[in-house]
């Protein structure tokens, strides 16, 4: 299992259009990741549940990756956040 | 209190959740639309501890638990039955469908008729102020000018038959397409117009006639100008039709066959039997008429002023004319004319009443003009608009006209023409001016007062100020209960729909929130697409993500960039986790507040799994809210 911790910067937070590239982002690889802001924990396959949390700019992120390919996963998506949120 | 066991006494008493269509309540009452009203055991559930009361009205039933306590029990009876909560003007809608057949006729008539409404009190005020003037200067009528804002003023009239068949379509859930075709055929121009009929028969001309249902019998090839009630029963009849067809015929050929079968059955039976048997029924009120008034002492004027207004409804009060030209030519008095002023002039006061007297800015503003269009004689915009759908003020109208035709037919006023009515009137009772106003002043005065007492604001009469305010808003009508199917989208908004990758924005045209489309919006509600659950919503308010019940998810996002405007602008009716019945209404938007921001109204609605679909159809081009605007194949 990784994990990593992320403050978000996006001045939007993750709405509609980042969720939408996240979400992309995270569908090739084959482990489980999701998402945790507080006490809710969300796929972050599901782009509803993901806008529905209503992450905004500031907000600090847990993001857990657990699978075969974790490892690249992890690297992809913590990069993924860095660049784009 | 317990509130707990209230609740359950009441549930059980009601007939339990398999008895129970919705609920809601309000300050002081549970409210509750109940399959049958009979099952209810309303001796019990008086004595049930904490209901003060039990009665039932409109459809409803209401239990008084009293304020501050019916909400506890609300609560405790929706764990109970598991019912969602319902917004009273749901809770209305279903009682509204129980209501007695000539209840919701009458309602389904002012549905369809406040639509057209501007264009009708247009048309009325032209023709009476036009016809006046003509009175007045009859040279006028030669000229240019007079006859081209005739053909103004009568064109809503003459082609009246396809607005009410398009409105009527809308109101019946057909095609509105279809439904002018049908309106159309009514007043086709190979027909003989319906106006120039009783100067045919005066002249001698023969109608002309058609044989129809292989020689059966014979139709009288006349058209429908200025009728209302034949066209919605045949425009009712032609959604029937095409929503059956719709059901039985397969999708390959249904385009080309349910049109083609609707139009011609409904066209052939309009045509051959709706039409001809309201023919028939005309021709009696006609001779019942002419027999009413040789009826003495004022009394037959009264009672033909009574059923004026009625026939007026019916769309026969233009054979009228027949009567006139009868009288005209027989004494040179045409003694009909102040019973049809007087009676027209009643129906434009009672409304003028209602006009004065209700808050509602929105209804005042219908129910002014109407009323003054009724004062020149064109009584339509004031009966439909208003008076019938009150009932009420429709009835103190016919009243203050059967008073004021008494009076009339006393003083023997008669005219020396024919043509118009009420303020116009005087021009051709020029030797009556004076018992033709003390006759007019008569029937107003009743009506008005009638009406003026007699009207009540629809508030909900029980609970007081502070619910008032939610049933004035009338540019958001319920939409018609649709049958979702499945992996179909239904209209949110009512626009112009695109295709997603048509939307100005490159994150939705690349579909990477999912395919789609885009709606141009003329409306800012957005409705539920289909029956199914909030899925997501955002602080901004601007989207709302839906799922339903076989695995859709959908993203309503309303404008493009529209998060930065912060939720100004938009306010949400729904949270996360709702359910939420399709045609519910989930959010409003201001589109100018959108357009000043400087943002694109455009709204996104992306089925955020399209993936899991092999093939997404869209319907591009205007919708209303709810036509199917896409639709997922597996």
């Amino acid at each position: 299992m990784k994990q990593f911790s992320y403050t978000i910067t996006d001045p939007v937070g993750i709405h509609a259009r980042p969720a939408g590239i996240l979400v992309k982002a995270v569908k090739p690889f084959e482990s489980t990741c999701k998402i945790t802001k507080g006490d809710k924990t969300v796929d972050l396959r599901k782009l509803m549940a993901l806008m529905g949390m209503g992450i905004k700019c500031g907000d600090t992120v847990q993001v857990t990756i657990e699978g075969p390919d974790e490892d690249t996963a992890a690297e992809t998506i913590e990069k993924f956040f860095k660049d784009n949120l | 209190m317990d509130y707990r066991k209230c609740a359950q006494e009441i549930y059980d008493l009601v007939g339990k959740r398999e008895n129970l269509v919705s609920a809601a309540h309000c300050a002081t009452r549970l409210r509750l639309v109940t399959n049958d009203n009979s099952k209810v055991n309303v001796k019990k559930l008086e004595n049930v501890d904490g209901v003060k009361g039990v009665f039932s009205s409109n459809g409803q039933l209401q239990i008084i638990l009293g304020t501050g306590t019916v909400n506890k029990v609300y609560e405790e009876f929706l764990s109970i039955s598991g019912m969602t909560a319902a917004t009273k003007a749901d809770v209305k809608a279903a009682a509204a469908a129980k209501q007695p057949l000539p209840f919701r006729m009458v309602k389904a008539l002012g549905d369809v008729f406040v639509p057209i409404l501007p264009a009708i009190v247009a048309a009325g005020l032209i023709m009476g102020l036009l016809e006046g003037m003509t009175k007045i200067w009859p040279d006028m009528a030669n000229s240019g000018t007079y006859q081209i804002f005739h053909l103004f003023s009568n064109a809503a009239f003459v082609f009246l038959p396809i607005l009410v068949a398009v409105s009527a379509a809308r109101v019946f859930g057909g095609n509105i397409f279809l439904g002018a075709v049908i309106g159309m055929i009514m007043v086709h121009t190979d027909l003989v117009n319906a106006w120039s009929v009783a100067g045919m028969i005066e002249n001698g001309q023969a109608i002309p006639q058609a044989d129809v249902w292989f020689g059966l019998y014979k139709i009288n090839m006349t058209g429908y100008q200025g009728h209302v009630i034949p066209v919605i029963i045949a425009v009712w009849f032609m959604c029937f039709i095409e929503k059956k067809l719709h059901k039985i015929i397969p999708e390959m050929i249904d385009l080309f066959v349910t049109p083609l079968v609707t139009v011609l059955l409904t066209g052939y039976l309009t045509l051959t039997i709706f039409g001809p048997i309201f023919s028939k029924l005309e021709e009696w009120v006609l001779v019942g008429v002419q027999w009413l008034i040789t009826i003495p002492w004022g009394i037959g004027a009264a009672l033909a002023a009574l059923v004026y207004p009625l026939t007026v409804i019916c769309g026969i009060h233009h054979m009228y004319n027949t009567v006139e030209i009868g009288m005209i030519s027989n004494t040179g008095l045409n003694t009909w004319m102040p019973i049809a002023s007087s009676a027209n002039f009643a129906q434009g006061a009672a409304c003028f009443a209602v006009a004065l007297k209700t808050k509602d800015k929105k209804f005042k503003s219908m129910a002014l003009p109407s009323s003054f269009s009724a004062f020149l004689g064109i009584t339509e915009p004031a009966i439909f608009g208003v008076n019938l759908r009150l009932m009420r003020p429709l009835i103190c109208g016919m009243i203050g006209g059967a008073v004021g035709a008494a009076v009339g037919s006393v003083f023997g006023i008669g005219a020396t023409a024919y043509g118009v009515t009420g303020l116009f009137g005087f021009l051709i009772t020029t030797r009556f001016a004076l018992q033709y106003a003390i006759m007019l002043a008569v029937s107003f005065a009743v009506a008005f007062i009638l009406s003026w007492i007699l009207h009540k604001d629809k508030t909900d009469e029980d609970d007081g100020s502070a619910e008032a305010s939610e049933d004035t808003s009338e540019d958001s009508p319920a939409l018609p209960e649709i049958t979702c199917e499945k992996g179909k989208v239904y209209a949110p908004i009512k626009g112009n729909v695109i295709p997603s990758a048509k939307i100005p924005d490159e994150t939705f045209a690349a579909g990477v929130l999912g395919e789609g489309i885009g709606i141009e919006p003329s409306q800012g509600i957005v409705y539920a697409p289909f029956d199914g659950e909030i899925s997501s919503t955002t602080d901004t308010k601007h989207a709302i993500g839906v799922s339903s019940p076989d695995g859709m998810e959908l993203l309503i996002h309303v404008g493009v960039n529209t998060v930065a405007m912060n939720g100004d602008g938009f306010e949400l009716f729904c949270a996360e986790g709702d359910k939420v019945k399709a045609g519910q209404k989930l959010m409003t938007f201001d589109i100018e507040k959108i357009k000043s921001a400087g943002y694109s109204t455009t709204t996104a609605v992306l089925v955020t799994n399209s993936d899991d679909y092999s093939e997404l159809d869209i319907k591009e081009g205007v919708c209303e809210p709810l036509d199917c605007v896409v639709t997922c194949k597996e």
